[in-house]
């Protein structure tokens, strides 16, 4: 609704009181003007339509100066009396009209999303759209407001955001009580507006989700969409019209399981990056093979029943319904929360357990059951809602699959630059060996949280200064680029992870690649380290200090310096 | 027939009629001029405003204008009266009467747009 419309609605409800007030005054104003009264000398005396209006003027407003010019006469009494009466009640009438209408749900909303279409309309940063406020929401609202970016939330659940005005976030959220699904809506939220970065799906329905992507490929072709997907049509619908990323928690579930048993350290290094805010590094832990034991024939233990059986390992699975459509021979019939199922299922000589039914009390029973029949266990479990995670941090399994953990942090990774997709990717083809020598290089860097990815351009715009360099045939190697600007032997805590030239990527280029116009890199490292490699790219002066190491002393202090050494030499 | 438009058609006509009465006669004789048809006319102006408030249309909209401009006028030319009589105690001069009636007078002018403006609208309406 627009604000002149909002206007038109309060005085559109203001008309009756409004007349009634004009109409008391005009009466009264009247009133005195007839009223027979007296000077203060004993003459007859009619007030003027001035002095009415002034006399109504301060009784209407309960000011009351009270008899003036003169005293009045019982006559002009009595019409006070009636005036006092008629202003006052208008009076009341009308503001309490006001007060309702303020309160009035319908114009509070109306009024509250006028407002904040203006404030997106009025977005002069880089933006996202963010549709949908659960678990993956909040985690990426929380997430993306940290690294200063303004969001924008549409969800169709208003209780659900109302939360979020009062919530202390590093940037600007604006929320909506809508439905996704809508095109409008979604134009209304900043769709098409230019700052509008990217666009994030992550309702809790597929429909939903898709239909966000459509409506966001087709009205701003620059923005970038990340959609969650939960079934495989939908991923595949998804993929199929080029949204740039899909995540489908069971795939990526899957794909860590797998990494997890076939290169470790890989999915050590895998698992550190794309796991969101507060990601911590996992311990090494092989993954035994032998016999396992899968709980629930869901989505997810289903794929992992298949991969389990892949890499060479037996798979008991465990489901209340052991006939149903799929289940392979010999499922032991159960949930697999009591111990005699378990047994059932041989869970004295099996290696391992998989607990992944859709009921998160019965995935923590199942693990705390297992662990008492054979404590050597290997334990993974699926959370699937975030409200009993303390609980599952307290089981301690070995391997868990938070959905929207996962989500999150494979979407906000990606959110920092389009090369590390690529990056990632390139990175999953390696073997283990790399990925232990790179996890190695980052943990140089930091300890615990996971590094911060930054993709750059070496182009006449973004980095003059190696522009310069380049064009005037002087070697600029990449590692000019993690020298510390205050001190080049020291290094800064970044490593480039990627380098992108002419369509092909080199993963983790060696120090003395020489770099060339129109190359795009991706560093990762220390929180905020990447904006101090912005002064070799942009000052001449420091990008010869880097290069050289000779600091060339131009300024004026210390030529009289030099002056004064040379004569004291 | 709609109460509603009754009351609107008779405020916007009213304002019209009581400015006129007030305008006619001699342009500096204070004695063709009543200063409670000016109130008349300035009050009735005020409620035609109000009810215009709201009209979404772009005749609407005019219409609002249009009664704007009245008690713009009507205002001006009491602040006049009041300024001239109580004030400065001049008095109704006729160089006084004379801009007290010509500035209604150009309320007068709003006021028949507005009626103009409310017939072709419902002519328009029947067609």
């Amino acid at each position: 609704m627009k604000t002149e419309s909002l206007l038109f609605l309060f005085f559109r409800r203001m008309r009756v009181p409004l007349i009634v007030l004009i109409s008391a005054y005009a009466i009264a104003t009247l009133g005195f003007t007839l009223m027979p009264g007296v000077d203060d000398e004993g003459n007859p005396w009619r007030m003027s339509m001035l002095e009415a209006f002034y006399v109504v003027s301060y009784t209407g407003s309960t000011i009351g100066f009270g008899e003036v010019p003169y005293e009045f006469t019982p006559a002009q009494r009595m019409w006070t009396m009636v005036s006092i009466y008629l202003t006052v009640i208008a009076w009341l009438f009308s503001i309490g009209s006001i007060i309702s209408l303020m309160q009035d749900p319908i114009y509070r909303s109306a009024l509250r999303r006028a407002r904040q279409s203006r404030g997106v309309r009025a977005m002069n940063q880089p933006f996202y759209l963010v549709c949908g406020y659960g678990d993956t929401g909040r985690i990426m609202v929380g997430a993306l407001t940290s690294r200063g970016h303004p969001v924008v939330v549409v969800d169709k659940n208003r209780e659900k955001i109302e939360t979020l005005e009062v919530e202390d976030l590093g940037a600007s959220v604006t929320s909506f009580g809508m439905d996704a699904q809508k095109p409008d809506n979604l134009v209304e939220a900043g769709l098409r507006n230019r700052w509008c970065a990217g666009v994030i799906a992550v309702t809790g329905s597929d429909k939903t989700n898709l239909k966000v992507a459509i409506s966001a490929k087709l009205l701003n072709h620059s923005v970038v969409v990340h959609a969650r997907a939960h079934s495989e049509s939908a991923t595949e619908n998804m993929r199929s019209f080029e949204t740039d990323y899909v995540v489908n928690p069971v795939e990526e579930y899957v794909r860590r399981m797998e990494l997890a048993i076939t290169r470790p350290d890989l999915f050590r290094l895998y698992h550190w990056i794309s796991s969101g805010p507060g990601a911590r590094l996992v311990p090494p832990r092989e993954v035994p093979v032998g016999n396992w034991i899968v709980c629930g024939f869901t989505q997810v233990g289903r794929a992992v029943a298949e991969l389990l059986e892949r890499q060479g390992m037996t798979v008991t699975v465990v489901d209340p319904n052991p006939e149903g459509p799929g289940r392979p021979d010999g499922t032991v019939a159960g949930r697999g929360t009591e111990a005699e199922t378990l047994t059932e299922a041989r869970v004295e000589s099996a290696v391992g357990i998989v607990a992944a039914t859709s009921d998160d009390a019965d995935n923590l029973s199942i693990l705390i059951t297992a662990r008492h029949l054979n404590p050597d266990l290997f334990l993974a479990t699926l959370e699937n809602g975030y409200s009993t995670h303390a609980l599952f941090r307290a089981a301690e399994p070995d391997f868990v699959g938070q959905p929207s953990q996962v989500i999150a942090g494979y979407m906000l990774c990606r959110v920092s630059s389009s090369l590390v997709e690529p990056f990632l990717s390139s990175l999953l083809e390696r073997d283990n060996d790399f990925a232990r020598d790179l996890l190695a290089r980052l943990l140089k860097h930091q300890s615990d949280d996971s590094p911060e990815f930054s993709g750059g351009r070496i182009s006449a715009r973004r980095a003059p200064a190696i522009a310069r360099a380049i064009e005037a045939g002087v070697e600029v190697p990449v590692s000019t680029l993690l020298r510390n600007p205050r001190q080049r032997d020291a290094r800064l805590p970044l490593e480039v992870v990627l380098l992108r030239r002419d369509e092909e990527d080199i993963l983790c280029p060696g120090d003395d690649v020489a770099l060339e116009l129109g190359d795009r890199i991706l560093l990762a490292g220390r929180n905020r380290a990447a904006r101090r490699v912005r002064a070799a790219l942009e000052n001449d002066r420091i990008l010869e200090y880097l290069l050289v190491g000779e600091d060339r002393r131009n300024g004026w202090v210390w030529r009289q310096k030099a002056v004064s050494s040379e004569r004291a030499s | 027939m709609n109460m509603g438009k009754v009351v609107f058609g008779f405020f916007v006509l009213l304002a019209l009629t009581l400015n006129f009465g007030f305008f006619l006669g001699d342009i500096d004789n204070p004695d063709h001029h009543n200063v409670y048809e000016l109130f008349a006319a300035l009050v009735v102006g005020l409620i035609a405003t109000v009810l215009k408030f709201g009209e979404r249309s772009h005749l609407g909209a005019v219409l609002l204008a249009s009664s704007l401009v009245v008690d713009l006028q009507l205002i001006a030319a009491a602040l006049v009266w009041a300024v001239a009589v109580h004030v400065t105690e001049v008095g109704l001069t006729p160089v006084v009467m004379a801009s007290i009636v010509s500035l209604s007078g150009g309320a007068l002018l709003a006021n028949l747009l507005s009626v103009v403006l409310l017939t072709l609208e419902t002519a328009g309406l029947s067609r």
